[in-house]
């Protein structure tokens, strides 16, 4: 045991003190809310938020448009200013003062057709607002009670048919777990398994994997380096999700489907339970392939293919969404190197049977063994191979030698 | 009891044996040579001492029993592809081999100064590895192999890359280890030191022991009664008792006549007035024999075959 310790903490300290693992870390949020402020900011810049004037010649406008109180950064506002007639109209476009103005014809009712004059074409900002404004203005003239209430629409509510599960929205926001388990175990293999992979065949090319393996077993190496390799994973993801919640706090009041989030024990604890599983085995699966391969980058063109089927689930999205209890969901479920954001995704849309929870944990456990006793064999074999790549099936067949 | 018993130990690799059935067996306090020329099976006889590989036929016995991980503690290695973490400095590479041993990290940092000082590499302990010369990093992967004081070291080709100041150092050290009662392997091609160090050796081609015992006793099997003399007279081209004399730089082997012994010899140079400054017995060097053995054997396997 304790030299499993002794490997998993040199393998943390070896990533975790290095100045380039908090350079991507960091740099991998930071990055995002460049691109966010960036894009805000060009959408800022390019939106122009000058007043349309409009003539209603038809007499529809009784109400004119409302001004909030308050315009936040974000908000899309464009003013629409009555003018009487169209010279004013025109020359304050010309002057500036206007983006454009919009005629609104007599016999508006039977035409539903209205002028732009402007020397640019109409945003589909200004298009909305003109059409709301007209809209509102004819639905008040009819006398419609409850009108607002009308138009919000209907509030709907979702229940399962055996009443297990319900939710008073549309539901979208009971994706946000899933998708955050999945791109959670989309960076760990990514990540992790990156750094796995690199240490392996590091150890291999730099001869140290000798003096390893004549100082503890193959499966104690390989546990240590998994170990280890989680923990810089869980580092990665402790951070993002630390800067994730402030973020959330600090929004909070303008992300109202926080409260509805499915942040139950039960739940949670399923996922990340299934998280940590399908890591061990993604390692094990990355162990393999790194006491095969003889150099770094031959193992991390391999090590892409162990990625692909984390985002498997995502490729079947609207199937998850449509019948999650569907055979390509299940399968996906039971597949250990997708079943973390497959059952997680089910799991919130469909109550899942205890059995069928149970079959998936079996499974990932029956996995790790038998990837474990690969590995061993690999490491064995395969670690003291030092000039050539040893194939999957020479693990099977023959050991590999230098003399 | 021995330390160390191979018995008839065999290993494949698919359709290739690299050792087809080696013995022998190592006592406990010597130092013990363990040669043969490349691809002879010298390297994978050692893995598959140390538990790396498993024989397909045969068996090891280490300290009276098979190997355990409390046992993998109590061995030292140098291997012959040396490996240290080459961008990490060499007291924390040295500390996490050495904790690998089961040493604790304080009894590193207790032991670990005497070492670096013993050869020399103290004002380099913050250095990288990558940033030390093959010497230094020959001598650094040395005391990893050594500081958890093990009882038994295996080292393969421990002199390859030192200058002849380090290699001293390092005979010196493994005869001090020797003196405290450790068992040593030690797999060379340097003769020479395998002359001045072992007690004892093997000797392995093709997978299979040719030689085995003490190197007294393997030079006298093989010794041919020649002698080596040097002298400031020049030699007559005839000498009564001696088949032939040919010059080895300042000295002259002298191979004697059927029925002639060395004493012979020495008593028709002394009759001629010969002065000499010095007459030994010629023993075969370990090299000489060493070739002949080996080529004797690869001549016999061809006829065999």
């Amino acid at each position: 045991m304790k030299k499993i310790i002794d490997v998993a903490r040199y393998e943390y300290i070896h990533h975790v003190a290095k100045r380039r693992f908090w350079i991507a870390l960091l740099g991998m949020p930071l990055g995002f809310l460049l691109i966010m402020a960036l894009s805000v900011l060009f959408s800022y810049l390019s939106f122009d938020n000058e007043p349309v004037g409009y003539i209603d010649q038809a007499n529809l406008i009784t109400q004119p448009q409302e001004v909030p109180e308050k315009i936040g950064f974000t908000d899309i506002f464009i003013q629409l200013l009555p003018y009487s007639d169209e010279d004013s109209a025109r020359t304050d476009t010309e002057n500036g003062k206007l983006q454009g103005f919009v005629v609104i014809p007599v016999g508006y009712q039977s035409t539903y057709s209205v002028t732009y004059f402007s020397n640019k074409q109409p945003s589909s900002d200004v298009v909305r607002q003109i059409n709301r404004l007209i809209r509102e203005n004819m639905l008040l003239q009819e006398q419609i009670p409850h009108l607002e209430r009308i138009e919000a629409g209907s509030q709907i509510s979702l229940q399962s048919l055996d009443g297990s599960q319900s939710s008073d929205g549309t539901g979208w926001h009971r994706i946000f777990v899933p998708i955050l388990i999945g791109i959670l175990y989309f960076i760990l293999v990514m990540s992790c398994g990156g750094y796995l992979l690199q240490s392996l065949v590091e150890e291999k090319q730099n001869r140290t994997m000798e003096i390893m393996i004549t100082s503890m077993t193959p499966n104690q190496l390989m546990i240590g380096k998994i170990v280890g390799n989680l923990g810089v994973g869980f580092t990665q993801i402790l951070v993002w999700v630390v800067i994730l919640a402030i973020g959330l706090l600090v929004f909070r009041d303008r992300l109202p489907f926080l409260g509805d989030l499915n942040l139950s024990p039960g739940y949670m604890a399923i996922s990340l339970a299934l998280l940590v599983l399908a890591f061990i085995v993604s390692a094990g699966l990355i162990s393999i392939i790194g006491a095969t391969m003889s150099t770094v980058e031959e193992g991390q063109s391999v090590n892409g293919l162990m990625v692909m089927p984390t985002m498997l689930p995502f490729y079947f999205f609207q199937t998850f969404l449509t019948n999650p209890n569907g055979i390509i969901p299940r399968i996906l479920s039971y597949f250990p190197l997708s079943a973390p954001f497959s059952l997680s995704l089910r799991m919130a849309f469909t109550k899942i049977p205890a059995w069928e929870i149970i079959s998936v944990f079996a499974i990932q456990i029956i996995s790790i063994a038998l990837v474990f006793w690969l590995s061993g064999k690999a490491f064995r074999r395969g670690l003291l191979e030092y000039s050539k790549k040893l194939k999957l099936r020479d693990l099977f067949v023959k050991e590999a030698s230098n003399g | 009891m021995d330390t160390i018993v191979v018995n008839h130990i065999a290993k494949y690799f698919g359709e290739t044996q690299a050792v087809k059935d080696v013995s022998f067996h190592v006592r406990p306090g010597e130092i013990f040579g363990l040669l043969g020329p490349n691809g002879s099976g010298k390297t994978t006889s050692i893995r598959v001492i140390l538990d790396i590989y498993q024989p397909d036929k045969g068996n090891v016995t280490i300290l009276d029993g098979p190997m355990t991980e409390e046992k993998l503690n109590s061995i030292g290695y140098l291997p012959e592809e040396r490996g240290l973490y080459q961008d990490v400095e060499l007291t924390r590479n040295l500390t996490y081999l050495a904790t690998l041993k089961n040493m604790t990290k304080e009894e590193v940092e207790q032991k670990l100064p005497t070492w670096l000082e013993r050869f020399d590499l103290s004002e380099h302990q913050k250095k990288k590895t990558k940033e030390l010369s093959k010497g230094m990093q020959q001598k650094a992967q040395l005391i990893a192999a050594l500081i958890h004081e093990p009882e038994i070291i295996i080292i393969d080709e421990p002199f390859s890359a030192l200058d002849p100041v380090n290699t001293q150092l390092v005979k010196d050290l493994l005869i001090e280890l020797r003196n405290q009662g450790k068992t040593i392997i030690m797999s060379t091609h340097q003769m020479n030191q395998v002359e001045k160090l072992c007690d004892r050796l093997v000797l392995i081609d093709d997978g299979t022991v040719l030689l085995e015992g003490s190197l007294k006793e393997i030079q006298e099997q093989f010794a041919t009664n020649q002698v080596l003399i040097q002298s400031d007279s020049d030699l007559p081209e005839n000498l009564p008792g001696v088949e032939r004399i040919e010059q080895e730089g300042l000295y002259y082997r002298l191979t004697p006549s059927d029925g002639y012994m060395p004493y012979a010899i020495l008593q028709e140079l002394i009759d001629q007035k010969i002065s000499l400054n010095s007459f030994e017995i010629a023993k075969p060097t370990l090299d000489e024999i060493f070739i002949k053995v080996v080529k004797e054997g690869r001549n016999g396997n061809e006829e065999d075959n």
